[in-house]
């Protein structure tokens, strides 16, 4: 094989490599859409409603009672998060209730290296 | 067959593909790996907005590089920037209104301050009772040497009237479905400060997007929230910006409030200065150590104060003894400080570290609470286990 048939070889096993891996990871990214909301009958909702201007770290992250949810989700329909009003109530309970203030803090993950992914 | 030069142009297709898709994938999967270009081993608060704090360890460097230095968006940040359309305007309670191209702010005097910044909310986390916003732990701060023309000689160019009492800012922040717009203001005299700038570069290279490309204000010693980012509009006004970011927002009560306590928003004032405060560095949180020589080390910073004394304790804060301060000194950068230590006996140990500033300042055992979470300074601590 010649030297260029090689390095040919090379490239074409590293684009098959690189669109591998983003492959992989597009499904990943679908199977893990908010898996940090958990299950319960708003999840649904909450998904579409609180997820359109950020992830789900920002409400996961919190630790906080009835009250202080009451003010966020009002706050958040003020600025615009389409709630129906019959699900005001289901909303504040599912955050209450999954993001209490007793609850230990969330674990946060770590930004990765881009390196590591253009060398496996 | 395909020729080199096809496939190679394939190759390059894949990989742009590939480059693109790296923001969406920290987009909609809140769970897979965030990768952000230019940012490594950040603690990830938020990935959209992107709000990322520097871990602990990091602050070891007088000068904070780049890669580490923490993120607070309130909102996304400007999906096109373009330096040779990029204007800043000027206006309001001015004699001559300016437009400014960046290639305009290049020709100006520029000047540079090294300058610790740090979030109001950095250390939220540690609130109790919790309050609402991002849980910042220790490291929504950095120090960077931030370079640009000063922005009172902006001002001069333009005129300030004798009724210009504040100036505002507008960064290219852009704003989700009714959210209001990040727009802040600082009063005339702190705007004319010879420290104050409109800065271009940090840490000798061109801000990055991050950071506010291609201008940013820098309010040295106040909290990050005064710095705009991503700065197109100075407005001089003659009272304080009246906005979400500024009332309720970034409010502190005029009178300490029990924990928990309500607040009346008409018995607050803005968040300006920075309190004193330091950060321990290393040892880490937690982990079991081999030697019984502990090498403490940190930084503390006092917005527009100066530091003047690091105090340790190894025993829970029972006694005290002093750190060694470096000699990387300027006001508005932390100092970084450490004290060498060797552990009695194996066992427990909870290290603290307190700071005490030029005005008499000194961190308290307990910050105060407030609804928010601002200015937390608490003397900060580590526990760590000494092996036998
Ligand atoms: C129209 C855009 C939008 C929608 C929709 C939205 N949010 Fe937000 N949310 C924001 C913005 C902007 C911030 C950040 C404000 C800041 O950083 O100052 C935020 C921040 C938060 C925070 C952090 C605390 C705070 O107040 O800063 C929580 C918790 C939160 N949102 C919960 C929710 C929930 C629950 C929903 C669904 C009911 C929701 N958001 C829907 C825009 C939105």
């Amino acid at each position: 094989m010649s030297q260029r048939d090689s390095f040919q070889n090379f490239l074409a096993r590293q684009c098959v490599w690189t669109i591998a891996v983003f492959t992989l990871l597009s499904v990943l990214q679908l199977w893990s859409q908010s898996p940090e909301l958990p299950p319960g009958p708003v999840q649904g909702k909450i998904r579409t409603a609180c997820l359109e201007c950020h992830d789900s770290r920002i409400i996961v992250q919190q630790r906080l009672n009835k009250a202080a949810w009451t003010k966020e989700v009002d706050k958040m329909i003020k600025w615009g998060a389409v709630v129906d009003a019959a699900d005001r109530d289901a909303f504040i309970d599912y955050l209450s209730s999954n993001f209490p203030s007793d609850k230990p803090a969330e674990p946060m993950s770590r930004t990765s290296s881009p390196k590591k992914r253009d060398h496996p | 067959m395909i020729s080199r030069r096809d496939f190679l142009q394939q190759v390059s297709g894949a990989m742009v593909a590939a480059a693109a898709s790296y923001p969406l994938l920290s987009w909609a999967a809140d769970n897979a790996e965030v990768v952000v270009p230019g940012k490594e081993g950040m603690i990830v608060r938020s990935a959209r907005f992107l709000d990322l704090e520097m871990p602990p360890e990091f602050a070891d460097s007088w000068i904070t590089p780049v890669h580490h230095f923490f993120v607070r968006n309130h909102m996304h940040e400007p999906s096109t920037l373009d330096a040779n359309s990029w204007r800043l305007n000027i206006g309001g309670e001015v004699e001559k209104p300016l437009i400014l191209s960046l290639a305009d702010l290049a020709k100006l005097e520029p000047h540079s301050v090294t300058n610790t910044l740090e979030c109001a909310g950095n250390g939220r986390g540690f609130q109790q009772p919790n309050v609402p916003g991002v849980q910042w732990g220790k490291g929504a701060v950095g120090t960077g040497r931030f370079t640009g023309p000063r922005l009172r000689d902006l001002l001069q160019r333009a005129g300030v009237k004798s009724t210009g009492k504040h100036v505002m800012f507008r960064g290219l922040d852009e704003i989700p479905g009714k959210v209001p717009a990040f727009i802040r203001s600082i009063p005339v005299e702190k705007a004319t400060d010879s420290d104050t700038l409109v800065a271009t570069h940090m840490n000798g290279a061109p801000l990055t997007r991050h950071h506010g490309f291609p201008a940013r204000c820098l309010v040295p010693g106040w909290i990050g929230a005064a710095s705009c980012k991503w700065l197109t509009e100075i407005k001089v006004l003659d009272k304080e910006f009246e906005g979400n970011f500024m009332k309720p927002a970034y409010r502190m009560p005029n009178q300490p409030i029990a924990p928990g306590g309500q607040v009346n928003p008409d018995d607050t004032h803005a968040v300006t200065g920075l309190n004193v405060k330091s950060i321990i560095a290393g040892p880490a949180d937690g982990p079991l150590l081999k030697s019984k020589a502990v090498h403490i080390h940190g930084a503390a910073w006092a917005g527009e104060a100066d530091v003047v004394r690091v105090e340790i304790s190894t025993d829970s804060g029972a006694t005290w003894q002093p750190a060694q301060l470096s000699k990387e000194q300027t006001h508005y950068a932390w100092r970084l400080w450490n004290y060498d230590w060797k552990a009695p006996k194996a066992g427990d140990y909870t290290l603290m570290s307190r700071a005490t500033d030029s005005q008499g300042r000194t961190q308290p055992q307990s910050a105060d609470w407030n609804p928010s979470g601002y200015l937390y300074n608490a003397i900060d601590q580590v526990k760590i286990h000494v092996a036998a």
